[in-house]
């Protein structure tokens, strides 16, 4: 690090998330490298060094001699400021260097909020904010991640996107790119075509042409060469066992969101909540074996010295060898003082074996997701869980020492009425009686049960993505008659903010023309639009009307089923029918099997892969 | 496919420290490392948190305190405030198995980057009360910098008062921070246009005197540092920790 950004970093809060110089970070000699990757996490440090996926494609990355990956985060707010005021580019974490003389800028796109950060990002790096504007000399600039299933409210912006898992995609993106620069062939143009006509799973926005109908509504998208794929299928990793695994990871020195062992247990999930857009576009499901698990867990923690293993994937309990995988950690972990912890629970697999396994002392708080407060909207839902079911689980936790219950539901979900949310508020009371009920519970202590309820946002490559988001003004009311009847001070109730739900539902279903609310967004300084402090609903409907956007448009519109979606041009894997068929059950109020019962034929078995509950599959769980 | 996983080594330092023969009670050793570099910019509470990791995946035998919340004990010597680095911070661990101290220290150097290094490893024999100085090297490079301006800054710390506001618990106060200052030199070198310093300053619990607070003195005094922050630096190096009778603790 030099004299003088130190002497930057002594002006700014929390300068350790900037200052680089990790235990596990990847230094390499600039000469023997051919391509020079930035990988930008839009969000803060600490959460960006939290997440599995960085991690993941960063060592990945780095695995190719001729390849540097380097970290980029957002800059905190008084940083920026300093960056401003002293005309300092963004930089990469390893180097120093400025990310504007990266060969290739990627940035991983979690949640919709995080896009404001984006901009803001490749203004501080000073490269242009549209594709189209960008000069030879300029980076490549690459999107992935969950927002990359509907790209379109930021296609403009980006060069090229990344559909579904990245480990091998972008090694070969960045391969072609190293081999188009090698034998001369290179420009922006012939690359981005390159790739669009050989590499699976990319898109590239600027090569296809949007027109739309009288009403708003999208027309065609137009493929503007004829050797381009006029659908972009998503990638997938087939063998799990065989994906890559970093060994090293980069060791944060200050406290970060996650400072535990992320163990990935699998891809996919099984259950396919019809809200729920990870349940779909991560199948199909594919699992690691216990023993490769075993060998990963062990490898992170002499790579890490972490005290607590979490074992990470959607709804951890659906692992076909959820017992032989823990009996094997436990094996080594107890006499290591490192604990299992389990992120994700179903109520209805909640057992006291399991519980006895993961027993962790630090927590005394256990959290379920019923979703919904009746059995007829968790049906609609297809949330195969009973109010039975629950209660059997919060038992087993009071037996277990538990005295707290978090509940996590959502309003505004397709069909509610008022009885649905007078149904949330009983759950919670019968929680409070469960805990009276049973008879070894901890003595001496209070039960407490936090609701926390979320707002309903209609996600791409969901049975509900054509649903309206309920109005504000509904949210609203929704939220305040369901504090009326939560009338026990020992529920504690919190609910989301609707009004960013409404906007994370204008981006999330939005389309090319939104690209510019969100560039006059950059242009008056939005940013960490994710965070409550920064967060000024006004302000964006403000801006939507400045660029004569209208967000009920987008958000709260009942899209017809036979309308082009912006996010047809993406194939998850899952097709239109399923979702379609899934959303006629719902509103018969029919529930779904789980593919581990049954499957529903998705489609997404088309996409392969080893250890799925697919019926196809050679490795076929089974 | 066999797993590339199946074939690790067994027995890294993190399992076989369960083997190490047990000691008859456990033992505190002293442990000196340098935090320079990016490591300064590392909280004192931020590094507490992180080394209890780096001592587990090192292999330490670390005693752990009995209890519901069992945990490794792991002491500090002096604080060192952010943006301040040091050639000379202790800790103390308290081990319950037989290992060397050479093993302690290569076992945590492998765990650990250059600008986080540990220098040695002994028994300990002192406690960290008997330490009452810290000496620094202080290095400035800025507008204003002369021959005479660093005359006049030897003399600015020799002359009582020299008064200042102190942060604490109970809010702001003002103090004289001269009676905290055992020595003080200060050059200029024409060549690099550096104004390097050498201080001794208080270190005890009870009147322990920031560094920083000469930056601050000479800044408020001189106009130092005023600038431009890409143009100009300052360095804070603590070199040395001393006893009452000006050795060295150790
Ligand atoms: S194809 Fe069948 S088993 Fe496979 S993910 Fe789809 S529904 Fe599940």
């Amino acid at each position: 690090m030099n004299e003088n950004y130190s002497s930057i970093l002594k002006l700014v809060s929390k300068p350790g998330r900037y200052c680089g110089g990790e235990y596990g970070s990847i230094i390499k000699d600039k000469e023997s490298i051919k391509a020079r990757f930035a990988f930008c996490f839009p969000d803060s440090y600490e959460i960006g060094m939290s997440n599995l996926g960085v991690r993941i494609l960063y060592g990945a990355l780095n695995e190719e001699k001729d390849i540097w990956c380097e970290r980029v985060y957002a800059p905190w707010v008084d940083m920026e400021e300093k960056m401003r005021t002293y005309d300092i580019p963004l930089t990469a974490h390893e180097s120093g260097d400025a990310v504007r003389d990266f060969d290739i800028v990627g940035f991983t796109l979690q949640y919709e909020m995080c896009y404001t950060n984006v901009l803001n990002m490749l203004d501080l790096m000073k490269v242009p904010l549209r594709s189209a504007d960008r000069g030879e000399d300029e980076p490549i600039i690459i999107g992935g991640g969950p927002c990359a299933y509907n790209p379109e409210p930021i296609a403009p912006f980006f060069d090229v996107f990344s559909i579904g898992e990245g480990e091998e995609a972008l090694v070969e993106f960045t391969k072609l790119y190293i081999k188009m620069k090698g034998d001369g062939t290179y420009t922006r143009a012939a690359f981005l075509h390159e790739v669009a006509r050989t590499l699976e799973g990319f898109y590239v926005p600027s090569l296809y042409d949007v027109t739309y109908n009288g009403d708003g509504t999208i027309k065609e998208y137009r493929p503007l060469y004829d050797d381009i794929p006029t659908k972009v299928k998503k990638r997938i990793i087939r063998d799990m066992d065989k994906a890559y695994f970093p060994e090293k990871v980069v060791m944060p020195y200050i406290e970060t969101v996650q400072d535990r062992i992320m163990l990935e247990v699998y891809r996919g999930c099984i259950r396919g909540c019809r809200f729920c857009q990870a349940g779909m576009i991560y199948r199909p499901v594919r699992e690691k074996t216990p023993d490769v698990l075993n060998s990963q867990a062990k490898c992170l923690y002499e790579s890490t010295g972490y005290e607590e293993i979490s074992m990470t994937s959607l709804s951890i309990s659906d692992y076909s060898k959820i017992d032989e995988l823990t009996d094997k950690l436990l094996e080594w972990t107890n006499d290591n003082m490192v604990s299992l912890s389990l992120p994700s629970l179903r109520a209805d697999s909640f057992t006291k074996e399991l519980m006895d396994k993961v027993a962790s002392v630090r927590s005394s708080s256990l959290t379920f997701a019923p979703e919904a407060g009746t059995q007829r909207l968790r049906d609609v839902i297809n949330k195969n869980v009973t109010e039975e079911e629950i209660l059997r689980a919060v038992h087993t936790a009071f037996e277990v020492g538990k005295n707290s219950v978090k509940l996590y539901f959502m309003n505004g979900l397709p069909t509610e009425t008022y009885s649905d949310i007078e149904g949330i508020a009983e759950i919670a009371k019968h929680v409070i009686d469960e805990f009276y009920r049973t008879e070894n519970r901890p003595k001496g202590r209070q039960v407490g049960v936090t609701v926390s309820v979320s707002c309903f946002v209609p996600k791409p490559f969901t049975p509900f993505q054509w649903e309206a988001q309920d109005t504000m003004e509904s949210l609203a009311e929704k939220q305040e008659y369901l504090k009326t009847k939560i009338t026990d001070r020992r529920i504690k109730y919190h609910h989301h903010d609707a009004r960013v739900s409404r906007i994370e539902a204008v981006l999330a279903r939005g389309d090319r023309r939104l690209a510019d609310s969100l560039e006059l967004a950059c242009r008056q300084g939005f940013k960490f639009d994710a965070w409550d402090e920064f967060f000024d609903y006004d302000k964006w409907l403000a801006v939507f009307e400045k660029s004569n956007i209208d967000p009920s448009f987008y958000a709260n519109r009942q899209i017809g089923l036979d309308e082009v979606l912006p996010w047809d041009i993406i194939d998850c894997g899952v097709t239109k029918e399923f979702f379609l068929r899934e959303r006629a059950a719902a509103y018969e109020g029919n529930t779904t099997p789980n593919c581990r019962e049954k499957c529903s034929g998705c489609g997404a078995n088309k996409l392969g892969g080893e250890r799925t509950w697919c019926p196809n599959s050679k490795t076929c769980l089974k | 496919m066999v797993s590339k996983f199946e074939n690790l080594p067994e027995m890294k330092p993190c399992y076989a420290k369960k083997y190490l023969p047990k000691l008859p009670a456990p033992i505190t050793v002293r442990i000196k490392f340098r935090k320079i570099g990016s490591a300064q910019y590392i909280s004192h509470l931020d590094f507490q948190k992180s080394i209890h990791r780096i001592v587990a995946r090192a292999g330490i035998p670390t005693w752990y305190t009995q209890g519901f919340n069992p945990h490794a004990k792991i002491a500090f010597g002096l604080p060192l405030s952010v943006g301040a680095q040091s050639e000379c911070e202790y800790m103390d661990i308290r081990i319950d198995r037989e290992i060397s101290c050479e093993k302690i220290k290569e076992q945590l150097n492998a765990e650990l980057t250059d600008e986080l290094r540990v220098l040695d490893v002994y028994l300990q024999t002192t406690k960290f009360c008997e330490i009452k100085y810290a000496a620094y090297e202080i290095k400035l490079k800025c507008e204003g910098l002369s021959k005479s301006l660093a005359e006049k800054a030897e003399q600015l710390f020799e002359v009582s008062p020299l008064i200042m506001k102190k942060r604490s618990k109970s809010g702001e106060k003002e103090i004289d921070i001269i009676p905290f200052i055992k020595s003080i030199s200060a050059s200029y070198s024409e060549d690099d246009g550096i104004m390097s310093m050498s201080a001794i300053l208080s270190a005890n619990d009870s009147d322990y005197l920031n560094p920083e607070y000469l930056i601050t003195a000479m800044r408020d005094r001189f106009s130092l540092l005023s600038g431009d922050p890409t143009k100009e630096w300052y360095s804070i190096t603590r070199v040395r920790i001393l006893r009452e009778d000006m050795e060295d603790f150790r």
